[in-house]
């Protein structure tokens, strides 16, 4: 160094002290050193700039984690008082739990020149001294040295060589290291405590490895359907009825097997009730050959009711010209124009639970809007249930496409 | 070769993200943002990259900025609530200049507010969530299509500025499931950060210019720099000289106004001949969009200004539209934050009227179009 150390300022020493791990450590890259002051070496230029990050006290601790996710090899020295430790307390917990590789350079009341006490006492007010009292002193090391890091020791900036080993030891511990940082003459460095556990990178990167996927995960879904052959005008798709009735899967059943399997724009919009607790469950389904806008079936051209509240709801809101399909046993109190259809007895007949509700639902959706061929969604019900349920699904999807088909003959000639 | 996939908004942003080369991901899960951190989880490890649950949003987004300090792109998602506790770390990104993505999933506040409804009650935050004046980008999308396309701009501007970029999204587009054709990757326009070219004892980390962005070098490559939240020279390194602090307010305040056309974007529907207007944004447009097909068959003349960018905001494109219409509508999941800059910049040359609802319900077409059809009475 090109100072006299009998005139350095304290913070030159930290830096002489730190900035050993660059010559220690020729297979390591220099240090980054964060702290909330800045680095002032260019007036004068003593030295050429360090790689430095200055920021809010505290936050450094959590800077430093993605940093180090960055820079597996790289020693980041971080330098702390007692408030910053005090601000990063919560980053300091995580950062010690995971074993991040940080060094963490604690410094003692004595460097900072203060006494054991937070910023107030630092500011010279004239505060009484019963209240300062009440205060008890801020000793950073012991409170980190209580975390499980993986590297605790102490060294004095009177014995500026010695202090340099300690971080040295700090940085290779290659874990979550603390060094408490003093001006005691007396003081013997030395390493307080050590243990041996991975660093939470190198584990994290050894896990990941397993996990690395041949393609890099990168292709996802699958070739484009050729467009439909005419345009399809925007279809409104709503059904409603209560949790149980699995609604939110023909939901996807439906707008996938538009927008996957028939070449048209689809959206799926729900709000779900939970199965065991019945509660209101409904999905809105948009089709149209041009991308969609509102996604809401406010005014759906189909809707289907399978309990008599979901009826009595959205019924009116239905286009003007649009169809009404109601569960012939639940919904009992028909509106004006509802076409019943036994759709969860036909869930239970074919697939042995009212569960499929939904997909006899959408099975009556496909007789009556012509939107979506049941060749689709047989290929749509056959990518969204497990393999042994395909087969009555299926069954369930046609048994509610032929019931709709009788029904709106019958309705026709009435 | 393109491909179709179903997802939401949120998953969208995820692979957008993937697609862009980010690798870092920190966060703290949030309603209505979680799928987003849920599916990095699970995707950022196959791609060689690294997610980590943080303690809090503070610390996500100062995980972002060390990670993007050490060369990674990175971004972090959150909700209203977090993105409060992310404004302090924020501001030092926009100070120091490094690249990092903010996903807004935005909910009812303030507070806790109402966690699961759709707000976008989040504009002026994005814009002045951190203290003192400053450049920032933030881009809203009305679907998960554009959710994709505009989670891959938001890296691309980010690392082209050397900025943090808020990509902020309604819980109607991230919890829309929809159809999306990703392209193929060959095809898509990914920014890589510039390296410097200087030898490093004569690399400007912070080189001034009016609309000049310095390559950012990455720390262990060779560059010892100064990086600072206090306001620096050149170099990095703190000042408080007036003559310096004022070259850097022209960089800071030019390094995006420089550059607007290639940054602020918007979509026109039917304005050509419209008479009336509605200015509206994310998925709240879409309802907007869907009123102008039903105005139009009842022979109103309306049309959309759509803002894409939000932040800059497109105000060449609302005075042009102040100077064309006689009335605008601004629809917005808010008490008002866009219609205040709409009317600011009509200056009174259209009258400018709202439509707005916090009650985390969508606004629907019905809404605007009475907005509209009032408006059309009033003439």
């Amino acid at each position: 160094m090109t100072y006299d150390r009998r005139f350095a300022t304290t913070w030159q020493l930290l830096m002489d002290a730190t900035c050993t791990v660059m010559g220690l450590g020729r297979d390591r890259p220099p240090p980054v050193i964060l702290s909330s002051l800045p680095d002032l070496p260019y007036k004068p230029r003593a030295r050429a700039p360090l790689s430095f990050v200055q920021g809010p006290p505290g936050r450094l601790i959590a800077l430093a984690i993605g940093l180090r996710a960055a820079l597996p090899d790289t020693p980041l020295v971080l330098i702390m008082n007692a408030d910053a430790v005090s601000l990063g307390t919560n980053h300091l917990i995580h950062a010690a739990r995971r074993n991040i590789g940080l060094t963490l350079l604690l410094l003692r009341a004595e460097v900072t020149q203060t006494d054991d006490r937070p910023a107030l006492d630092r500011l010279g007010w004239d505060r009484p001294e019963a209240q300062q009292a009440l205060e008890g002193a801020a000793r950073p090391l012991e409170w980190v040295s209580a975390l499980n890091a993986a590297f605790v020791g102490r060294g004095s900036l009177h014995d500026p060589d010695g202090l340099a080993e300690v971080i040295h030891q700090a940085v290779e511990a290659r874990g979550f290291a603390v060094v408490g940082v003093t001006a005691e003459t007396t003081l013997e460095r030395g390493v307080l405590s050590r243990a041996e556990w991975p660093e939470y990178f190198d584990a994290y990167r050894e896990w990941a490895r397993g996990l690395r996927s041949p393609d890099g995960g990168a292709v996802r879904g699958r070739p484009a359907p050729p467009p439909p052959a005419r345009p399809v005008p925007r279809c409104e798709v709503r059904i409603a009825g209560l949790g149980g009735h699995g609604i939110k899967l023909a939901g996807a059943v439906l707008s996938e097997a538009a927008g996957l399997h028939a070449g048209l724009w689809a959206t799926q919009r729900g709000e779900y009730g939970a199965a065991t607790r019945g509660g209101p469950s409904l999905v809105d389904v948009v089709m149209s050959s041009e991308p969609i806008t509102y996604a809401g079936a406010d005014h759906a051209d189909v809707l289907v009711a399978l309990s008599q509240k979901a009826a009595e709801r959205y019924a009116a809101g239905r286009d003007p010209r649009g169809r009404l399909i109601v569960d012939a046993a639940e919904v009992t109190d028909r509106p004006p124009g509802a076409l019943a259809v036994p759709i969860t007895a036909l869930a239970r007949e074919h697939a042995g639970a009212p569960i499929a509700a939904g997909i006899v639902s959408v099975g009556c959706v496909a007789a009556l809007t012509g939107v979506v061929s049941l060749e689709a969604l047989r290929a749509s019900v056959a990518e969204h249930v497990p393999g042994r349920m395909i087969a009555r699904n299926i069954r369930a999807l046609e048994a509610g496409y032929a019931a709709a088909r009788q029904a709106l003959e019958a309705d026709e000639h009435a | 070769m393109s491909r179709v996939c179903f997802m939401h908004g949120n998953e969208a942003v995820a692979e957008g993200a993937l697609a862009a080369g980010c690798r870092f991901y920190a966060g703290y899960p949030i309603t209505p943002s979680s799928e987003i951190a849920e599916i990095l989880s699970g995707r950022l490890p196959e791609v060689g990259g690294v997610f980590l649950q943080m303690e809090d949003e503070i610390a996500s987004m100062a995980a972002i900025i060390g990670a993007s300090l050490g060369g990674l792109k990175s971004a972090t998602a959150t909700s209203g609530p977090g993105f409060s506790l992310m404004q302090e770390n924020l501001g030092f990104a926009v100070m120091s200049e490094i690249p990092c993505v903010v996903v807004n999933v935005q909910r009812v506040g303030p507070s806790t507010g109402l966690p699961t409804r759709a707000a976008q009650g989040d504009v002026m935050q994005a814009r002045w969530g951190t203290h003192g004046d400053h450049p920032i980008i933030a881009l809203t999308p009305s679907s998960a299509q554009e959710a994709f396309h505009l989670s891959v701009r938001a890296f691309n501007l980010a690392e082209q500025f050397r900025t943090p970029v808020i990509l902020l999204l309604d819980a109607i587009v991230a919890q829309l499931k929809e159809k999306v054709e990703l392209p193929d990757p060959a095809d898509l326009v990914v920014v890589e950060r510039p390296k410097p070219t200087a030898p490093p004892g004569e690399y400007k980390p912070y080189a001034f210019g009016r609309g000049q962005v310095a390559p950012l070098a990455v720390f262990g490559d060779g560059y010892r720099y100064h990086v600072t939240g206090l306001v620096h020279d050149e170099y990095g390194f703190p000042t408080e000289d007036p003559e310096i602090v004022n070259r850097w307010w022209e960089h800071m305040t030019t390094k995006l106004d420089a550059h607007l056309d290639e940054i602020v974007q918007w979509e026109s529907v039917r304005l050509d001949d419209a008479e009336i207007a509605v200015v509206a944004y994310g998925g709240t447009a879409r309802a907007a969009a869907h009123a102008v097909t039903q105005a139009r068959a009842q022979g109103l003349k309306l049309g959309l200004l759509r803002p894409i960018t939000l932040w800059p905001f497109p105000e060449a494109a609302v005075r042009r539209l102040a100077g064309q219409v006689r009335r605008i509508v601004v629809a917005e999941m808010n008490l008002g934050q866009v219609r205040l800059e709409v009317e600011r910049l009509s200056a009174g040359r259209a009258e400018v009227t709202g439509v707005h609802r916090v009650d985390g319900l969508a606004i629907t077409p019905e809404q605007i179009l009475a907005a509209v059809q009032d408006a059309a009475v009033r003439r």
